[in-house]
């Protein structure tokens, strides 16, 4: 779920743009820049993932992906491209705030690097250790996602902590959802490509033995 | 406990024809649907252009949004909707609407678009306007609205203050962003970010993926209907999320694998890092004045909110 505009105070917004900025900066300094392309080809596709819908009982739910990301990006590129594909959603597609850009990517590409981190540790070299590493990859994403989700609209006021909470017990089954889709995608990933799950090792730009 | 000023009780028929409303509202959204079918065969068969991204063209009314200089443009509105964001009085929310309404209309901006944007807002909003009124804390001299049968569910005026200025001020940078992107297209658009300051490798990163999305969309939409074909429909279980998994894994990796052609086809263009810039703009003292004329509206939006501030605190 994106934040709206007109959620967040004046502070938050200011706050969120400054630290996502950062995170910006951070992957910018990281990747090599002759990298920029091919991220931007997986960052493209991402986007058209993002659109999916699921069924959920009567209602639908759309996958936020910030584990995948982290998993298939790496820590390094996945916060460039999260930001990237939240401005494409904001002035193109009709999705998310202006003003809360800021926090949209910090909601979703904060949990994305964390699961690049983790997923770096957890990978192994087995189908098995994959699989595990990508579902709890996948369930931590979307579940830091909504705690921070909340987190900001808590620090927005006393008034929208039943919001917050509501919010939170929305995104539970997501959280289910997504780390068996992200389960079953590395699955078939490590089946037909594994080496593109060792290729967010390659885009760090200090890491030059491993290209 | 703070007491508040008045309790009001709603009459149990007004209760019964707002929840009537709630109810047939979307009913009568559904039957809209199912009597009026867009048929699928009448449908353009002809393949899209996918050389070009949509969405690129400019328009052909021009306004002055379309002769306003992109850079004074962007950085104009994008400092205008952070001053709207930051309104705390109804009455100012409701003049940034009125503002935003009117660009939208000086602009010439197709009506699907807007509706568009808005549709894509309603979700979130329709939250808020719900959950707020039930929720918010008692303030000092505010009005209660107590629904028959629900007499643990007070419903606060303040709440629905809260939510509806959260809505105007949403639905006015919402308005807004289209007369600020639409009206010129996106590469003269990024080009203008870049000029302003925005660095480069992002604007690239921008300008790539957005070529890129089209390309994606189309292949899913091809495995999505040989899916179909095959019998596939979406359900909530097991099945389908694992399928739904394979699909994404399908579509990363016609991506990664397209990832180094399209590196080595731009090499071979003569890519070397930085996108060249042909277009220039002159500043013109019409920029100037439009510019000013933006940044005096957002001051006494401001003046005028700061009494209603104090008041609030």
């Amino acid at each position: 779920m994106h934040i709206a505009d007109g959620v967040l105070p004046t502070s938050i917004i200011f706050t969120t743009y400054a630290l996502s900025s950062a995170g910006i900066a951070y992957s910018l300094r990281k990747i090599n820049p002759d990298d920029l392309p091919k991220i931007a080809v997986v960052t493209a596709s991402f986007f058209v993932a993002s659109l999916i819908h699921l069924p959920l009982g009567p209602t639908s739910v759309h996958l936020l992906l910030p584990g995948l990301m982290g998993i298939l990006l790496g820590p390094a590129a996945a916060f460039l491209s999260v930001a990237v594909g939240l401005v494409l959603q904001s002035i193109l597609f009709q999705f998310g705030g202006l003003t809360a850009l800021g926090a949209n990517s910090m909601m979703i590409g904060v949990p994305a690097v964390l699961c690049g981190f983790f997923f770096l540790r957890f990978q192994g070299t087995t189908l098995r250790s994959n699989v595990a590493g990508a579902a709890i990859a996948g369930g931590l994403g979307t579940l830091l996602a909504a705690l921070i989700l909340a987190g900001l609209l808590y620090t927005s006021g006393e008034n929208f902590l039943r919001v917050a909470q509501l919010a939170l017990v929305a995104h539970i089954p997501v959280v289910l959802i997504e780390a068996v889709v992200s389960a079953a995608a590395v699955s078939f990933i490590f089946r037909v490509k594994p080496e593109m799950l060792n290729w967010s090792r390659t885009l760090v730009c200090t890491n030059d033995a491993a290209r | 406990m703070t007491q508040p000023d008045n309790i009001i009780l709603v009459s149990p028929w007004i209760a019964c024809a707002i929840i009537g409303l709630i109810i047939t509202w979307p009913l009568y959204l559904l039957c809209k649907k199912r009597w009026y079918p867009t048929s699928s065969n009448d449908r353009d068969t002809t393949p899209p252009d996918w050389s070009t991204a949509p969405g690129s063209a400019e328009e052909k009314r021009p306004s002055f949004f379309h002769t306003w200089d992109p850079r004074f443009k962007i950085a104009t509105l994008f400092a205008f909707c952070f001053v709207v964001v930051s309104l705390d009085a109804l009455d100012t929310c409701l003049a940034a609407l009125l503002i935003s309404i009117l660009a939208v209309f000086f602009s010439h901006t197709p009506w699907i678009r807007v509706q568009k944007r808005l549709v894509a807002l309603s979700g979130f909003l329709t939250m808020f306007l719900v959950i707020m009124p039930f929720t918010s804390p008692a303030v000092e001299q505010e009005t209660i609205l107590l629904f028959p049968l629900l007499p643990t569910l007070p419903f606060h005026m303040y709440g629905l203050l809260t939510a509806v200025l959260i809505c105007l001020k949403a639905c006015s940078v919402a308005l807004l962003m289209e007369p600020m992107f639409g009206t010129s297209s996106l590469t003269i658009s990024l080009q203008a970010l870049q000029q302003i300051g925005v660095p480069s490798p992002i604007i690239q990163m921008l300008l790539l993926t957005h070529r890129f999305i089209y390309l994606f969309q189309q292949e899913a939409h091809r495995m999505h209907r040989s899916m179909k074909l095959r019998g596939f429909s979406p359900k909530t279980n097991m099945a389908t999320m694992c399928i739904t998994g394979n699909f994404l894994g399908m579509l990363f990796i016609r991506s990664y694998e397209r990832t180094q052609h399209v590196y080595e086809a731009m090499l071979s263009r003569g890519y070397n890092g930085i996108f060249p810039i042909y277009t220039q703009h002159r500043i013109s003292a019409k920029d100037i004045a439009i510019t000013g004329a933006w940044l005096i509206t957002g001051l006494a939006l401001l003046l005028f909110d700061a009494p209603a501030q104090a008041l609030w605190l």
